[in-house]
């Protein structure tokens, strides 16, 4: 886990341009993202909120190249997300994203070890490389001592860490979560955002975050909020403001 | 792939009882094919006379077994050339003990030094022949039988007749056996008989006749029957395998049969196989989805549900060909004590059937994991994440 120098501020990591996704359900197409445009920076930590059926999920699946736009573009780094073929796309993601899921996802007859190594099984690292980067993604999450125990061993807040260790297994510059509290108690999720801003503070990942909970958005740098498939407002704000922000955000997204 | 094997192996065995209840699903139905498999390689084994420079030729009447020839055809055969030796063996029918299923053998009448002329291959494992000779009363009974009825040399064995109504009481003068270990039958003299019900005595059933070689076996087939092609009672003449293949044909086309039952089980094995693994690949939509996203590819996802299919068939293959390895000797000996006891000595482990069935098993895998691991892998990501909600 590299806690890399920082980028240059302002190092734009994606850049949205006029995106626009629609699904055809029969004969009735729904526009799910209209026209978005958005760009983030290198080590920005961006919460999307919005209420149900605002594009959210769909945003960050693009970002993270499991969707396809309609149109528009993506650019993640120096890679146009948008026009990578989909074998190119699964390799990108296993070096560049990170996913970490509401409820976690880990493979039951895996052990916490094999869940964190198993994106790891695709690149060219040998057995021992493996193992010293499952390790140490696991240490990061403060879960070393539980490697051998099974996703049923554990609770749901130290599942999640797995799946954290997971998804920072390969160094991914880019960590996309969806709803990484929406499934646990206060103190667990509480546990988790500070995981994800110390990922963030000390090694540097950018994070996209889908939320609707005010609290877990007040630990973002910038808060991005989605309504219809539009973008309503996009607010950066310096740490210890963020809560009231995040508050205000939510309270007009309802 | 080999990175990905330990996953395979434990998602084939993520739900122990159903991958285990699977193989036995394949194990079974894998065991009647080997049987099934083994027993038209019996069928189709060489002349087992021939194997051993013993040409042996079997003449009845061409009608059917049931018509009988005349005795003198016997003496004609024999001048012919090329013959070394022929006898009668004529059926005697009848019943022994209570007649049930179990004390069903064959029975037959023959001159006792010219049958062991003809099988002169047979070993007496006790008693002797000349003790046979030397008892009108006395019989010889083939190794099979003897360990089935719990026969031994001395003992005394009743028949009673039906076709010709006399009661023998025979002696049991010597244990016989015969190479190819189907020895299952009981041969008495023909005089007693003849004694017994004089009718008799005119008539023969069978002419077995031992060839000098093969090129003359070939030539007496003809000869033979075209001696008699315009008397009374024509003859068939076939060889010794031939004959014996002609009592399979009586209940129809028995390789069709047995291939065609084969062919279903085969069938049923992959429906089985296809169901669970499509049960498999359905329950893991998701886990499957969130693969992809980490990065596995289509081809990577395609490949690990065909191989864990694969896997299940090869367990269920190997344990199904262990098994019949095993028990396949209790098999056999248990049919050479019955009128099967022909085909049951061609029975053996077959390489070939041994290998076919295994490869039978990795195709059923293949074909079976075709489907659901395309549709794992085919299926779009983001509808794959969706299910978990």
């Amino acid at each position: 886990m590299s806690s890399a120098s920082p980028a240059p501020p302002g190092t734009t990591l994606i850049r949205i341009d006029s995106l626009v996704k629609q699904y055809t359900r029969d004969t009735q197409v729904l526009t799910v993202l209209d026209n978005l445009s958005l760009s983030v920076d290198e080590g920005d930590f961006v919460a999307l909120m919005g209420p149900s059926g605002s594009g959210k999920t769909t945003l960050l699946n693009l970002i993270a190249g499991i969707d396809r736009p309609t149109s528009g573009t993506i650019l993640v780094g120096d890679k146009q997300v948008s026009a990578m073929s989909e074998a190119a796309l699964a390799k990108w993601r296993s070096a560049n994203v990170g996913f970490i899921f509401q409820l976690y996802n880990l493979v039951p007859v895996l052990t916490a070890f094999e869940n964190v190594e198993l994106p790891l099984l695709l690149t060219s690292l040998n057995r021992a490389r493996r193992r010293k980067q499952a390790e140490l993604a696991l240490s990061v999450v403060g879960l070393a001592d539980r490697m051998d125990h099974y996703p049923r061993q554990l609770s749901g807040g130290q599942e999640q860490r797995v799946a954290i260790a997971r998804a920072i297994a390969t160094d991914p510059k880019l960590l996309v979560a969806d709803e990484p509290t929406g499934d646990l108690d206060s103190k667990a999720g509480e546990e988790i955002l500070v995981l994800m801003e110390r990922l963030n503070a000390e090694f540097k990942k950018t994070i996209v975050m889908v939320t609707h909970d005010p609290k877990a958005a007040s630990r973002a740098h910038r808060l991005v909020h989605l309504d219809k498939g539009v973008l309503k407002e996009d607010v950066h704000a310096e740490r210890g403001k963020a809560v009231g922000m995040a508050a205000a955000v939510s309270a007009s997204s309802t | 792939m080999l990175k990905f094997l330990p996953l395979v192996l434990k998602n084939a065995f993520r739900k122990k009882t159903r991958t285990l209840l699977t193989v036995g699903s394949i194990v079974l139905p894998l065991l009647v094919i080997c049987l099934l498999g083994t027993f038209l390689r019996a069928l189709d084994r060489p002349d087992p006379g021939a194997t051993r420079g013993m040409f042996r030729l079997v003449t009845r009447h061409k009608v059917s077994l049931a018509n009988f020839l005349p005795h003198a055809y016997l003496d004609k055969v024999r001048q012919l050339p090329g013959v070394v030796a022929a006898t009668e063996l004529d059926w005697f029918g009848g019943k022994y003990g209570d007649g049930g299923v179990k004390t069903i053998f064959s029975r037959f009448a023959v001159e006792p030094e010219a049958f062991f002329q003809v099988f002169d291959d047979a070993a007496i494992l006790a008693g002797s022949k000349t003790d046979w000779y030397a008892d009108r009363a006395g019989c010889i009974v083939g190794d099979n039988l003897a360990a089935k009825l719990g026969l031994k040399v001395g003992d005394k064995v009743v028949l009673r007749g039906d076709i010709w109504p006399v009661t023998l009481e025979l002696n049991v003068r010597a244990i016989y056996q015969i190479p190819d270990g189907s020895g299952a039958s009981l041969h008495f003299n023909r005089k007693y008989l003849e004694e017994a019900s004089p009718r008799f005595g005119s008539t023969l059933g069978m002419i077995w006749t031992k060839a000098k070689d093969a090129r003359a076996a070939t030539s007496l087939i003809d000869t033979i029957d075209r001696m008699f092609e315009n008397s009374s009672y024509p003859t068939k003449t076939e060889t010794e395998k031939a004959f014996q293949m002609s009592f399979m044909s009586l209940v129809g086309n028995v390789k069709m049969l047995v291939t065609s039952i084969g062919i279903i089980i085969i069938f049923v094995i992959l429906l089985i196989a296809a169901n669970t693994m499509a049960m498999a690949a359905r329950e893991r939509v998701t886990e499957i989805a969130v693969m992809r996203t980490l990065g596995f590819s289509k081809g990577a996802i395609l490949e690990m549900i065909l191989l864990e299919s694969v896997l299940v068939a090869v367990l269920g293959g190997l344990l199904g060909v262990a098994v019949f390895m095993v028990i396949e000797p209790t098999i056999k000996r248990g049919l050479m004590t019955t009128p099967l006891g022909t085909f049951a000595a061609g029975f053996s482990l077959y390489p070939g059937i041994l290998l076919f069935a295994f490869l039978v098993t990795v195709g059923i895998g293949l074909v079976a994991g075709v489907v659901p691991a395309v549709r794992s892998s085919q299926r779009s990501i983001v509808d794959g994440l969706r299910e978990v909600a």
